[in-house]
C-alpha cells in the first residue's frame, strides 16, 4: 500500500534552533499513528510543518504522492489534510452549527452573485450544508447545543465540535493535536473510541499527538517518538515500549 | 431549539416579515413629517449605510481599520465630480462611487494583508483618511478646496427630480434597503462566515481550507463600496461636498454608531445610525450643553450596554440575534 503521507528528511529551523531535524516517516490510510515525546520535542512543529503553518527548511512532504511543502495552509487543507489545534481552535462567538458550517466552507458551491442576490442555487447549497452539519452534530450528540455559541459549551463538547468541524469534509488525513486534553476519563475513552472508528471504519489516516501514555498504547497502531526534534523510534506500541532510547528520553527511566 | 422559540411571541419567521414590512411602512414618513425632520430621516438612511459598511470591518472582520471616512469622502467626491464635470446621471454616479469606494477598500486591505494589525492598522488607516482630506483641500481646481464642490441644481434619479427632501427620501430608502438586503444575504452565507471566522481565529480559519486573504480583501472592498454609495447619497443630501465633513470627528461619529448600535450586527448598524443622527439634532435645543449631553449618553450606553443597543432587543427575544447562516 502506498503511503498517504510521506515525510523525507524534514527539518524546521527557528533562527538557528533545530525544531525538527531530518524527520522521515510514512503514514497510511486507516491507521492511527501517535506522535509522542517530551515537551519541546517538536510534535506540534511537526503538525505545523505538515499543515503548512511553518515552512520546512529542508526535506520533502508529500500527500497522496503529491508534494505539499511550500503550499499555504488553506491549500493543504483543500487537498485533504485537516488538523485540529491544541487550544483555542474554535470560533468562540459562533454557534456550534456555524462552526461546523465554516468547516464545510469549501464544499458549499455558491457564487458571489448568487449569494448576494439570494438566488435558488446558492440557497440550496446553503440548505444542504445546514442539513449535513446538523446530521454531523446529531451523530456526536451535539444536536441540543447546535444553536449555542461554542464558548458556552463544556470542554468535552468543544473538543467534539472541533473534531466534527475538521471531519466535516471527510478528509483522508486528520492531524489531531491532543484531542483528549482537558477531558474527563470517560470522555477520553469515548473520544479514543471515535478516533479508532474513524480509522477502522472510514479508513481515515490519523496522526495524533497525545500525552496520556495508556491511551497511546491501547489506541494506536503505530507510534513515532520525537525527542529534541529527532525521530528516535518508530513501531507498534509493543515495540516502542521495549525501546531503550525511548525509555530514557521519554518514559524517564533506563 | 424549537421549544425556546415557542415560548416567545417573537420568532425568526415573524421577525422576517417585520423586516420586510418596515421599509413599506416607512413610505408614509414623508406624508407625516416636515421638511426638517425628513432631512434627518434622509441623513439616517445615509448613515445606516455608513455604519453598515464600517461594521463589516470593525464588527465582522474584527479589524481596527478606520478608513471609513476616506471611503465616505471618496464616494461623495466621486459622485459630485462626475455629476458636475461629466454631467453623469445620478444613478451612474452612485454606481461609480461604489466602484471607486471599493477600490479604496482594496487599498486599505493591503495594509491588513501585510500583517499590520491593531493600533498600527488603526493609525495607518486614519492617516489614509487625513491624506484624502489633504487631497480634497489641495486638489482645488477640481474639488474647489475648502469652499466645497456644489453639486448641480437639477439632479434626476431615473427621471425623478431630486429637488426636495421627499424625492430624495424615496431614492435613499430604495438604495438603503437594497444595500442592506444584499449585505444581509452576504453575511448569512459562506462568505459572511469566513469573514467572522477570521475575526475569531485567523489561523484556524485557514485550516478549514478558507483562503483568508481573499476574504479580508472582499470584506474591505464590500465595505468601501457600501460607504462609497453612502458618500454619493451624502453629496446629494448636503448639496455641497466639503473637506471638513470627512475629518477625524467624523471617524469618531462613525465608530460611535458602530459601537452604540452593536458590533457585527446589521440591526445594530441601523440602530446606531438612528441614535447618533437624531441625538445631536435633539440636543441642539440646549446650546452650549449639547455636546456634553451627547457625550454623556454615549458613555452611559457603552458602560451599561457594552454590546450596544441591539443587545436590548436580544433580551426581548433571541430571535433578534443575527445568525451567520440562512435556512
Amino acid at each position: 500500500m502506498d503511503p498517504l503521507l510521506k515525510l523525507q528528511n524534514v527539518s524546521v529551523n527557528f533562527s538557528g534552533l533545530k525544531a525538527l531535524n531530518n524527520v522521515t516517516f510514512n503514514a497510511f490510510s486507516g491507521e492511527v499513528r501517535a506522535v509522542i515525546g517530551p515537551n519541546g520535542a517538536g510534535k506540534t512543529t511537526l503538525f505545523n510543518a505538515i499543515s503548512g503553518y511553518v515552512p520546512s527548511t529542508s526535506g520533502s512532504i508529500s500527500f497522496n504522492g503529491e508534494p505539499i511543502n511550500g503550499l499555504a495552509p488553506h491549500d493543504i487543507s483543500i487537498k485533504g489534510v485537516r488538523r485540529t489545534f491544541q487550544t483555542g481552535g474554535l470560533f468562540p462567538e459562533m454557534t456550534a452549527l456555524e462552526n461546523i458550517l465554516a468547516g464545510l466552507h469549501v464544499e458549499i458551491k455558491a457564487g458571489f452573485l448568487d449569494i448576494i442576490l439570494g438566488l435558488p442555487e446558492a440557497r440550496e447549497a446553503e440548505r444542504k450544508a445546514i442539513v449535513r452539519a446538523k446530521k454531523l452534530l446529531n451523530l456526536m450528540d451535539l444536536a441540543s447545543v447546535a444553536e449555542q455559541p461554542v464558548k458556552d459549551l463544556s470542554g468535552g463538547q468543544q473538543r467534539m465540535v472541533e473534531i466534527v468541524r475538521t471531519l466535516a469534509t471527510e478528509p483522508p488525513l486528520l492531524l489531531l493535536d491532543e484531542p483528549v486534553v482537558g477531558l474527563s476519563p470517560p470522555m477520553r475513552d469515548r473520544m479514543m473510541e471515535i478516533i479508532r472508528r474513524l480509522a477502522g471504519e472510514e479508513g481515515i489516516g490519523i496522526l495524533l499527538i497525545e500525552h496520556v501514555i495508556d491511551l497511546v498504547m491501547s489506541g494506536s497502531d503505530k507510534i513515532i517518538v520525537l525527542s529534541s526534534g529527532e525521530l528516535i523510534a518508530e513501531g507498534t506500541p509493543a515495540e516502542v515500549r521495549q525501546d531503550r532510547e525511548v525509555l530514557e528520553a521519554y518514559l524517564g527511566h533506563a | 431549539m424549537a421549544k425556546v422559540k415557542e415560548q416567545n411571541l417573537i420568532t425568526r419567521e415573524r421577525l422576517r416579515w417585520v423586516y420586510y414590512f418596515l421599509p413599506i411602512l416607512a413610505l408614509v414618513i414623508p406624508f407625516i413629517v416636515n421638511e426638517y425632520i425628513l432631512w434627518i430621516v434622509n441623513a439616517i438612511l445615509v448613515y445606516t449605510l455608513v455604519t453598515l459598511g464600517f461594521n463589516i470591518i470593525i464588527g465582522n472582520l474584527g479589524q481596527l481599520a478606520f478608513a471609513n471616512t476616506a471611503f465616505f469622502g471618496i464616494g461623495a467626491y466621486t459622485a459630485a465630480i462626475l455629476m458636475v464635470y461629466g454631467n453623469m446621471p445620478y444613478i451612474l454616479a452612485i454606481f461609480m462611487s461604489a466602484i471607486v469606494g471599493g477600490i479604496a477598500g482594496f487599498l486599505a486591505s493591503v495594509a491588513a494583508l501585510r500583517g499590520i494589525r491593531l493600533y498600527y492598522l488603526a493609525i495607518i488607516t486614519l492617516a489614509f483618511g487625513e491624506l484624502m482630506r489633504w487631497v480634497y483641500l489641495h486638489g482645488d481646481t477640481v474639488t474647489k478646496g475648502s469652499d466645497g464642490l456644489k453639486i448641480p441644481e437639477e439632479i434626476y434619479f431615473l427621471g425623478l427630480s431630486l429637488d426636495s427632501e421627499v424625492p430624495k427620501f424615496f431614492v435613499f430608502l430604495l438604495l438603503t434597503v437594497l444595500v442592506v438586503k444584499v449585505t444581509s444575504n452576504l453575511m448569512r452565507s459562506k462568505i459572511g462566515r469566513a469573514i467572522v471566522s477570521i475575526r475569531e481565529n485567523e489561523a484556524t480559519t485557514a485550516s478549514l481550507g478558507i483562503h483568508t486573504a481573499k476574504y479580508i480583501i472582499l470584506a474591505f472592498v464590500w465595505s468601501g463600496a457600501i460607504v462609497g454609495i453612502a458618500g454619493a447619497m451624502f453629496a446629494v443630501l448636503t448639496e455641497r461636498v466639503l473637506p471638513e465633513a470627512f475629518g477625524l470627528t467624523e471617524v469618531i461619529i462613525h465608530f460611535g454608531m458602530v459601537l452604540i448600535g452593536g458590533t457585527g450586527s446589521i440591526v445594530g448598524s441601523v440602530i446606531g445610525a438612528i441614535t447618533l443622527t437624531t441625538l445631536p439634532e435633539y440636543f441642539r435645543q440646549f446650546p452650549g450643553m449639547d455636546e456634553l449631553f451627547f457625550g454623556i449618553i454615549i458613555v452611559l450606553i457603552l458602560l451599561f450596554l457594552p454590546k450596544g443597543l441591539v443587545s436590548l432587543l436580544w433580551r426581548i427575544s433571541p430571535a433578534f440575534k443575527e445568525r451567520y447562516y440562512r435556512d
